[in-house]
């Protein structure tokens, strides 16, 4: 059987395995920067509009009575 | 005649023993035959008969047919005073998860697991024990350490990582620490003649750099499996040491005016991009490194049903209900390796001395690697964040963040030590994938 240099062989082991870890990260990093620069420039996401509010003010106003009164009636069944 | 009693229940009672269950194939027959005709017995017989199969007998006088899990042979003291020694440590186990509230979502479990595995005469850790058949069923398998990974992935936000994407070159850094452990038990064993481990048992050690239990066990599992207790064992205590670890190497490698940076805010990131990323990254690992893709796979199969936002049951299940079960699973299964045979031997001490270097050197890597990024961007990055890289989340990144404030308090450091916290269990999962590879 061969002699093997095993602190070599461990030595070799991490110029591969450090090697592999920091160019699958790198290209990670490309590939997030890529999709970044795709994402936002085509399918830029929407802002959420707070519009629809402003024209429901009556019924939300209705709500909040409808719910005071409710309140109250419990308050004076209840003692 | 009291010869032949004596003869009799010597029989029976070698073929009561749990051990001789593993050579039953050819023996369930006359096993048959003998309870048929069952003897009568006086009573002092009957009595001595079943004080030899009390734990008081069983640790005192050991039984000399007893073998282990692979039916090597058991030293007289691994059966007899080295099970008491191991039934203390668990008792020190709990003492660190209960009263120092050392990681015990894992520390009960795995304590517990060595208590019961190291019970005499009830063979709990034999392939028929309860203990031996979760092992079998989800270790053995690697199954378990997956269905962790599921989990870890749906509690993870990618969002920081995609906010800073450069800051996963210092969860590549941190993998340092495996490969320089790898190194250090390769020249441990060559050099020095206390321990003798192979390359395959070297790379299982080394990976408890990653700070990634689940990583750990499924690593040494496939390579390494008579190590697997002290690999876990070691794995989990550090993970649970590293408030404890960390900050001291941390301010050794920086100055003042570097734990001062501040880091500009993190730009909100789009629900899309989150969505894309799992798909991304593990479309890259396939390209790359399939080895690594049933760790990549669960992890952003996990991620990808929490981004997705359509299956909350699931993504709930996933965080909670699942990783739970598994993890009571896990532990126990781990710790049944916490059997005084396998567990007291000088390669455990080597283990937790490696282990401590292996995450020491992770963390150095991590944080010399930020200054070496500072000397080349204009943007400059807290050094400190650089420790987050071994994986260990969150708790690494929570270190980075508590060293951060000591020396501002206004200095918000959490979210941008998520980036390389989260890119660490990536380094840690491809980095399995390499060493799984080279001995495919």
């Amino acid at each position: 059987m061969e002699e093997v240099n095993l602190v070599w062989e461990g030595i070799k082991f991490m110029f591969l395995g450090m090697g592999t870890v920091l160019v699958f990260l790198v290209v990670m990093i490309l590939a997030m920067n890529l999709q970044r620069i795709i994402i936002h420039k085509y399918f830029p996401e929407k802002k959420i509009t707070i519009i629809q509010q402003q024209g429901d003010e009556k019924a939300r106003l209705n709500k909040i009575a409808a719910i005071t009164a409710a309140i109250i009636h419990h308050k004076q069944v209840n003692g | 005649m009291k010869k032949l009693l004596l003869n009799i229940f010597a029989l029976a009672f070698l073929l009561l023993a749990p051990q001789a269950m593993a050579s039953a194939a050819h023996e369930p027959v006359v096993t048959e035959a003998n309870e048929e005709v069952y003897h009568a017995k006086p009573m002092g017989q009957m009595v001595s008969d079943f004080l030899k199969r009390t734990g008081v007998y069983a640790l005192i006088y050991p039984d000399p047919k007893e073998k282990g899990v692979h039916g090597e042979e058991i030293s007289d003291f691994n059966k007899s005073g080295g099970r008491v020694i191991m039934i203390l440590v668990t008792f020190v186990l709990f003492y660190l998860a209960i009263a120092k509230g050392f990681e015990p979502l894992l520390l009960l479990p795995i304590a517990f697991g060595g208590l019961l595995a190291n019970i005499p005469v009830a063979a709990i850790a034999g392939p028929d024990g309860f203990l031996g058949i979760i092992y079998n069923m989800g270790i053995t398998t690697g199954l378990f350490p997956i269905l962790i990974f599921m989990g870890v992935g749906a509690m993870t936000d990618f969002g920081p990582l995609l906010a800073n994407p450069k800051t996963a070159l210092l969860g590549g850094a941190a993998q340092f620490g495996i490969f320089g452990t790898l190194v250090g038990a390769v020249m441990l064993s060559e050099y020095t003649p206390i321990v003798d481990f192979t390359l395959k048992q070297a790379s299982a050690i080394a990976i408890i750099g990653g700070a990634d239990g689940p990583t750990s066990i499924y690593v040494a599992t496939a390579l390494a499996p008579e190590l697997l207790g002290a690999i876990a064992v070691a794995s989990y205590s550090y993970m649970a040491l590293v408030p404890i670890i960390q900050p001291p190497i941390m301010r050794a490698l920086t100055t003042e005016a570097e734990r001062k940076i501040k880091m500009s805010t993190l730009r909100p990131v789009s629900r899309l991009e989150k969505l894309v990323f799992p798909i991304m990254a593990l479309t890259l690992s396939i390209l790359f490194i399939p080895d690594s893709t049933p760790l990549i796979g669960a992890f952003m199969f996990g991620n990808f049903l929490k981004e997705s936002g359509v299956v909350e049951r699931l993504n709930d299940t996933l965080q909670n209900a699942l990783i739970n079960i598994v993890t009571i699973l896990l532990g126990l299964g781990v710790g049944s390796k916490l059997a005084s045979e396998q567990f007291l031997v000088p390669e455990t001490l080597a283990i937790i001395v490696l282990g401590l270097i292996a995450f020491s050197a992770g963390t150095a890597a991590g944080v010399i690697m930020a200054k070496i990024m500072n000397f080349f961007s204009k943007q400059k990055i807290n050094p400190l964040i650089g420790s987050a890289g071994v994986s260990a989340v969150p708790m690494a990144a929570r270190v980075s963040h508590k060293v951060g404030t000591e020396s501002d308090p206004t200095n918000m450091l959490m979210m941008h030590a998520m980036g390389p916290n989260v890119s660490g269990v990536i380094g840690s999962a491809v980095a399995a994938g390499v060493l799984l590879s080279i001995f495919s």
